[in-house]
């Protein structure tokens, strides 16, 4: 069966476009990531999914079925909202066996139920209470418990962890990750945070300005960004600008090599990305080695971040091995191994790192 | 003046360095003189005694209570008329409040869901329309239902009559009492009362409602949509039970209101269906000029109101408790 699958997506409010032709497959049982700085469509993009808005154009189907004007009470995708959304006026029981009871389930089974779940995420001790004495965590899982009462195709959830501190959110990526492998449901995940989406997300969707800037794996998104804006938002990065000469980088007087070489026309401009980590202060390779200078030292016990001054621009370079103690002023040499270095088009409109 | 001139006396014995209570005591006088002694003189005067053709003296009676409930020649023989007053203020305000409430609601639930800019030009008008006098709104009812020059004259004119008589609906108005044997007449009537009642109430009810709307979290309704629950069910099982409360409060409040309504109802209503604040206005004003009769109809009117909301606010509690 295929799985839930959208096709040129847009989404205009008037002039403006929130979410731009946006084509994704998700896949069955996985849990997906959207994934991007605040107002990049992304919640748009899931309200669509969830039938709570329609979309401009495009479609939505979901194992084959067109629902794109299916509206949200007859999708019964289960979400999870960022203000969790439980209902005042019942209790953790109700809540969880709302769409059950909307459903028409007879009483005692639609209870029996909200048990199930309630175990499933710890809270059964709570059943009766009423939503206003739960903590902010509790209330997240009586949200999980209850968006998951109706069995749904397709589990949706918007900035789960914005209401939660950061110790509990830690721990809820964990235990929400792991309990979506047991029901092996397909999730898709909203956040603006990378590690969340790096600690949960089978794929992870990046998307800005409405579009979808790149989707694949956490392991391919971090170490092969395909835009500047990837290598950017997700983890650090340097960032040089130069022009390209032989699938080389030419910054200056600085000729940088990289491999596999860089697909350009010679002279085109181009942006190029170092991971702070993959940058070495004290490395064998003659290649793309730059003299630099120490401008500041940032030891945070495991890692030292050392800011440089490099004749192609400042960089900072994680440092977790060599320990060897630096102080501002000091001269020393910083490679940069070619097959760390991502180079990406420059756009007219980007300016200098 | 002495209202205006106290608070003043109070500030300026502040100035001094050593404060004197007597400025607060003054104010707290003359506040509690205002409040409470006509509202005190009302409940003794109660209890007084009519002299023919002499006014009234003090006395301590419960005659006048006597004559409310069961008639002035109990117990030879009994009057309900004064119960059925009372009956009526109730009957009227039960329904015009609800009625207010009710239409109140969805255009109220509708206007917090418009943009804030529709918002504002929406209650300002409405907030407006609360400078309106009774007696002007009841005078533009007056002349809209009146039958020579109003809306009957409007259905006699465009021939809805005739189709009211062809159809059979002109008999059942009549059983309503919405016709005479000619025309269709809304004066006077209980429709006529009641309608005008709503109406003059109709925007506090959009006024009580809108805070409890407008604050109502719209992630509520859609995580409902998401469980499968249509328009009508998440009416029922999530917007009006999160403000069941003040649905109830803003009903209460309007009925208490509407309870003491006068000019509507002596426009409005036939006269064997008066209300007990019409004979009370009668009893102290009118010909018959017995104050501790009206003095004792108002107390009774005080303390029905005052039992509906003891009573309100019990069946509140019983279901909070729940």
């Amino acid at each position: 069966m295929a799985g839930l699958s959208l096709k040129y997506i847009r989404k205009s409010y008037g002039d403006v476009r929130a979410v731009e032709n946006v084509s994704l497959d998700f896949t069955d049982g996985g849990l997906t990531a959207l994934l991007g700085p605040s107002g990049c469509g992304k919640t748009t993009l899931l309200r669509m999914i969830a039938g709570l808005e329609d979309p401009s154009a495009g479609s939505i189907s979901l194992g084959g079925r067109d629902i794109t004007r299916l509206p949200a009470h007859k999708r019964k995708f289960g979400m999870v909202f960022q203000s969790f959304a439980l209902f005042p006026h019942l209790n953790v029981s109700d809540n969880v066996s709302y769409a059950l009871t909307i459903a028409g389930t007879p009483r005692g089974q639609a209870a029996a139920r909200a048990r199930e779940l309630l175990d499933l995420v710890q809270l059964s001790a709570f059943a009766e209470r009423r939503i206003g004495e739960l903590s902010g965590g509790q209330r997240q899982r009586v949200a999980i418990a209850r968006a998951l009462a109706q069995e749904p195709d397709v589990f949706l959830l918007d900035e789960p962890m914005s209401a939660l501190d950061a110790k509990l959110r830690e721990d809820m990526q964990v235990e929400l990750r792991q309990l979506q492998q047991r029901l092996g449901i397909t999730t898709i995940v909203v956040t603006h945070d990378q590690h969340e989406a790096m600690t949960m997300a089978d794929s992870i969707v990046v998307m800005s300005q409405g579009r979808v800037e790149q989707m694949g794996t956490p392991q391919a998104i971090y170490h092969h960004p395909e835009n500047a804006f990837v290598a950017d938002f997700i983890g650090k990065a340097n960032f040089f600008d130069g022009v390209t000469e032989g699938g080389n980088v030419r910054i200056g007087q600085h000729l940088l090599q990289v491999t596999p070489p860089a697909n350009f026309i010679d002279g085109s401009p181009v942006r190029m990305a170092v991971r702070p980590e993959k940058a070495m202060l004290a490395g064998a390779d003659d290649i793309n080695r730059l003299p630099a200078k120490v401008t500041f030292v940032r030891d945070v016990g495991p890692v030292q971040d050392i800011h440089l001054d490099t004749p192609i621009g400042r960089m900072i370079v994680s440092d977790s091995e060599s320990g060897q103690p630096l102080r501002i002023g000091d001269a020393l040499q910083v490679t940069l191994p070619a097959d760390a270095i991502h180079v990406f088009p420059r756009l007219s409109d980007q300016a200098a790192a | 003046m002495t209202a205006v001139d106290s608070p003043k006396a109070n500030l300026s014995a502040e100035t001094p360095p050593t404060r004197s209570p007597w400025g607060t005591w003054a104010l707290a006088l003359v506040i509690g003189f205002l409040c409470v002694t006509p509202f005190v003189l009302v409940i003794v005067i109660s209890f007084g005694q009519k002299i023919e053709g002499a006014g009234w003296a003090w006395d301590f009676t419960f005659a006048n209570y006597q004559r409310f409930f069961v008639g002035a020649l109990w117990p030879e023989e009994v009057t309900l008329l004064h119960l059925q007053r009372l009956y009526y203020a109730l009957y009227y305000a039960v329904i015009a409040s609800v009625l207010a409430v009710l239409t109140a609601f969805p255009f109220t639930y509708l206007l917090t869901r418009q943009s804030r800019r529709a918002q504002s030009i929406w209650l300002v008008f409405i907030l407006a329309s609360l400078s309106l006098s009774e007696v002007f709104i009841v005078m533009g009812w007056d002349v809209l239902l009146s039958n020579r020059s109003g809306l009957p004259m409007l259905f006699e004119v465009s021939g809805a009559t005739d189709w009211l008589k062809e159809t059979g609906w002109f008999e059942v108005l009549r059983e309503w009492g919405l016709a005479n044997p000619r025309n269709v007449k809304f004066k006077t009537s209980e429709f006529a009362t009641i309608l005008t009642m709503s109406y003059l109430v109709w925007p506090y009810a959009v006024i009580l409602l809108y805070p409890a709307l407008s604050r109502l979290d719209p992630s509520l309704t859609e995580a409902a949509r998401t469980m499968g629950a249509g328009p009508a069910r998440v009416m029922t099982s999530v917007i009006l039970p999160t403000v069941k409360l003040p649905l109830i409060g803003a009903t209460l409040l309007l009925f208490v209101f509407l309870l003491g309504s006068y000019v509507t109802v002596v426009v409005f209503a036939e006269p064997a269906k008066q209300t007990t604040a019409v004979a009370v206005y009668e009893s102290v004003r009118g010909s018959t000029l017995d104050a501790p009769f009206g003095a004792a109809q108002a107390v009774i009117l005080l303390v029905t109101a005052a039992a509906f909301l003891a009573l309100a606010q019990y069946l509140t509690k019983r279901s909070e408790a729940r």
